[in-house]
């Protein structure tokens, strides 16, 4: 008992010392407000990236992606600001999360509360931009989504996101069921990892076959840590399917088609989802004999955009990427690093005042009209990029090797597919 | 009527040292709960405070199991999980508010707790090995998609209707000064004498009558619900996240860390060693994480090889030293050690 009421004395002198200081303390925080009046010296862009962890392989292009732009952009004398009808000079304050969602979000809150940036862009991928949203809305900074396709991130009452790189992806596979249903392929199956970005595509897939009277001969998730596929693989074998698509990052990709390439099975058409990003890393963690005859989604640079009005166009940037930065291969997480920035750099240049808000406003103003090298920038009202457009691309054998090649729909198309994939 | 009582080391103290005591007890608890409701004024990035308050309550968490039993829990991180998810299940089905969803994710992780008591069983490395099985289990169930109607499974969880950046950070002082009473008061209570007495020898304290699956049990569930409610209060500052986010083991390894490095069995090590270890993560582990991972290593590697009392048990021999000389021998550090 005497331990109990001591715990009920100090629990009490600590609530009403913790009551006194939040007093204190409230009323001694100065209030952070944006001037807008003055243009500042230099417009600070503010992102995360990974340098270790599951999110590198695509962090670290993207990162470069963004490098590329402020680079351009400072050797044009910086960056247009409509509000102060002036050049700027942009500095990029970039901070290494390493894969961690704990310690991105203490950085996000870095880069507004202490480094004040003008745009913040968040690191790859949803569960890492996942941790920005909340601390941007509440400090009234615009997020400009480069590569998150979070279905819970966009809502009516948060004006403070824009996608600006990648579609949600519950659109993407929308091609790919297409080209299913066309091909007449009745009998298949879809593993995915239990993740938003993959579930969404399963979801889409589900649907859209159900929609043409197919259901899935396999249909089961598998969490995001899984490497080891054989038995999910004689799994799927064991319902004979026609195709078999499999979402996940590349993380899981590039075990999945490893393990299928010794397992001794032969599906006639088998999906993944990464090769087509990061193609020079398949090729390298994967090799040409596992790729062959695979499918994936067409991205850019594979699919080019040759007349655009923002920016340079996609065979521009690849040279100009190349020459900028050797040893990096130029892969789609890179260019949605420059779209975005390139979405950036028009919303400050049709900005009327230096906010975030009339950056967001002008970006709705020019949704739909802006074409850059990664395709349509175009989003909903609540700031969802919806102007992605992502045909099937197959690997197919070229002197020494394999290619990707768009074979679906017909008027993108620059290959015929191979269905059924043979088996050498 | 003698002036003396019966402390927790069950020697008889006087009047002088019971007072002596209960105002460092004060101190323990006061400190750090008015340092980090003062650190707003000097630091304005609340996500990071909120951070290291939620790592100190972890690392309390694992002091209170791992300190007080010696069961060392790699999946504590299920509690922290569970505690999350118990916060939003709280909003988004039954409507409650960001504190009573707090309160909430830490009934969640009290039950999950519970379920898993079974694992008491089990000693030594297969103790730890299964609560990192459960807590990835735990991870696996959350996100599948048969339960998005419940959890929103992989699909993430958005609290951002009830986020409060100043809300959340002042319940995460609450939670902390929750959290040093708990251990203040473990350390100073029967329970704890028992669990230390269960720790030195299981049968002998078995045979002196002591109910060895209830003191443990105690002590479990107690560090359930502190892992339940740092999950549940992170979820409320970050208000959008997914299962991999608050799954994490990283998160885990972190909170045994810090609770190793300033020394487990005491009130402040834990403390101690988040608030430090943390800061140096975010100081050099951002910029340069190659330098922080190397220094890490080196930190664990000394400490597992010279220093395996953590920071408390320099305090405690350098007191000691101090207090051989001036003659008194044996006194009691601050935060004190006697639990090991």
């Amino acid at each position: 008992m005497k331990v109990h009421h001591r715990l009920l004395g100090l629990t009490g002198v600590c609530a009403a010392a913790a009551g006194v200081v939040a007093v204190a303390a409230t009323q001694a925080q100065a209030v952070h407000t944006r001037v807008s009046s003055k243009a500042p010296k230099q417009i600070i862009v503010g992102t995360l990236y990974s340098s270790s962890g599951a999110f590198a392989p695509d962090s670290i292009p993207e990162l470069d992606g963004i490098k590329f732009w402020v680079n351009q952009m400072n050797k044009s004398g910086g960056v247009y600001v409509g509000a102060f009808h002036k050049k700027i000079h942009v500095k990029l304050v970039a901070y290494n999360d390493q894969s961690s969602p704990t310690t991105a979000a203490t950085l996000y809150s870095q880069l507004i509360t202490q480094n004040h940036v003008n745009i913040m862009i968040p690191d790859f991928g949803s569960v890492l931009t996942a941790p920005a949203v909340a601390i941007a809305q509440e400090h009234h900074q615009l997020l400009f989504d480069a590569t998150a396709s979070g279905t819970v991130f966009f809502t009516p009452n948060n004006p403070y996101i824009v996608g600006s790189g990648i579609r949600n992806s519950a659109f993407w596979p929308d091609p790919l069921v297409q080209y299913l249903v066309a091909k007449h392929i009745n009998k298949v199956a879809v593993l995915y990892d239990a993740n938003d970005f993959d579930a969404a595509q399963a979801a889409t897939i589900n649907s859209g076959l159900k929609a043409h009277g197919i259901t899935p001969v396999y249909y089961q998730s598998t969490p995001t840590t899984t490497t080891t596929y054989g038995t999910l693989i004689n799994s799927i074998a064991a319902t004979h399917p026609q195709a078999v698509i499999e979402l996940g990052y590349n993380t899981n990709d590039i075990p999945f088609l490893n393990t299928l390439t010794t397992s001794g099975q032969h599906f006639k058409m088998v999906f993944t989802v990464f090769p087509g990003q990061l193609p020079q890393l398949f090729q390298q963690d994967v090799g040409t004999k596992g790729l062959k005859y695979t499918y994936t989604y067409a991205t850019p640079p594979l699919l080019p955009y040759a007349k655009v009005n923002l920016g340079l166009n996609t065979p521009q940037f690849v040279r100009a990427f190349r020459k900028a930065f050797p040893s990096v291969p130029v892969t789609y997480p890179a260019m949605a690093g420059y779209g975005t920035a390139l979405v950036a750099q028009e919303a400050l240049d049709k900005a009327g005042l230096f906010t975030q808000l009339s950056m967001r406003r002008a970006l709705a103003n020019v949704s739909g009209k802006v074409t850059t090298a990664i395709g349509q920038f175009k989003i909903t009202k609540d700031g969802a990029e919806e102007g992605e457009f992502l045909p099937v691309g197959q690997y197919l054998p070229t002197r020494g090797g394999t290619t990707i090649k768009i074979i679906y729909p017909k008027s993108l198309a620059t290959a015929t597919a191979k269905y059924p994939a043979p088996t050498s | 009527m003698p002036n003396v009582a019966a402390g927790a080391s069950g020697q008889r103290a006087t009047s002088a040292q019971i007072w002596r005591r209960r105002a460092i007890d004060l101190a323990s608890v006061l400190v750090p709960t008015v340092l980090f409701a003062l650190a707003r004024t000097v630091d304005s990035n609340l996500l990071l405070l909120v951070s290291i308050m939620v790592y100190v309550v972890l690392a309390q968490g694992v002091n209170v199991i791992y300190g007080f039993t010696g069961y060392l829990p790699f999946g504590y991180v299920g509690f922290f999980g569970a505690g999350a998810y118990g916060a939003y299940v709280a909003v988004a089905h039954l409507g409650a508010n960001a504190v009573e969803a707090t309160a909430l994710g830490g009934v969640a992780a009290v039950l999950v707790g519970v379920v898993l008591i079974p694992l008491l069983r089990l000693r030594g490395a297969y103790f730890a090995i299964a609560s990192l099985a459960a807590a990835l289990a735990l991870s696996s169930i959350v996100s599948n998609p048969a339960v998005t109607s419940v959890t929103n499974g992989p699909y993430g969880a958005d609290l951002t209707r009830v986020f409060s950046s100043g809300g959340s950070y002042w319940t995460a002082v609450v939670i902390v000064a929750l959290a040093m009473v708990s251990v203040v008061a473990l350390r100073r209570s029967r329970l704890g004498l028992l669990l230390r007495a269960v720790r030195a020898d299981q049968v002998s304290a078995s045979c002196a009558g002591v109910n060895v699956v209830a003191a443990r049990t105690g002590a479990w569930l107690l560090s359930a619900l502190l892992a339940g409610l740092a999950g549940a209060v992170y979820a409320w500052s970050i208000s959008v996240f997914y299962p991999t986010a608050v799954f994490d083991t990283t998160i885990s390894l972190f909170a045994i860390v810090f609770a190793l490095f300033g020394g487990v069995g005491t009130v402040l090590g834990p403390v101690v060693g988040a608030v430090v270890l943390y800061y140096v993560y975010n100081a050099i582990g951002v910029n340069d994480p190659q330098y922080f991972q190397l220094i890490f290593g080196v930190v664990i590697v000394i400490i597992a090889l010279f220093l395996p009392g953590g920071l408390a048990a320099l305090a405690l021999g350098a007191r000691r030293r101090l207090g051989a000389r001036r003659g008194l021998g044996g006194a009691q550090p601050v935060g004190g050690s006697d639990v090991r």
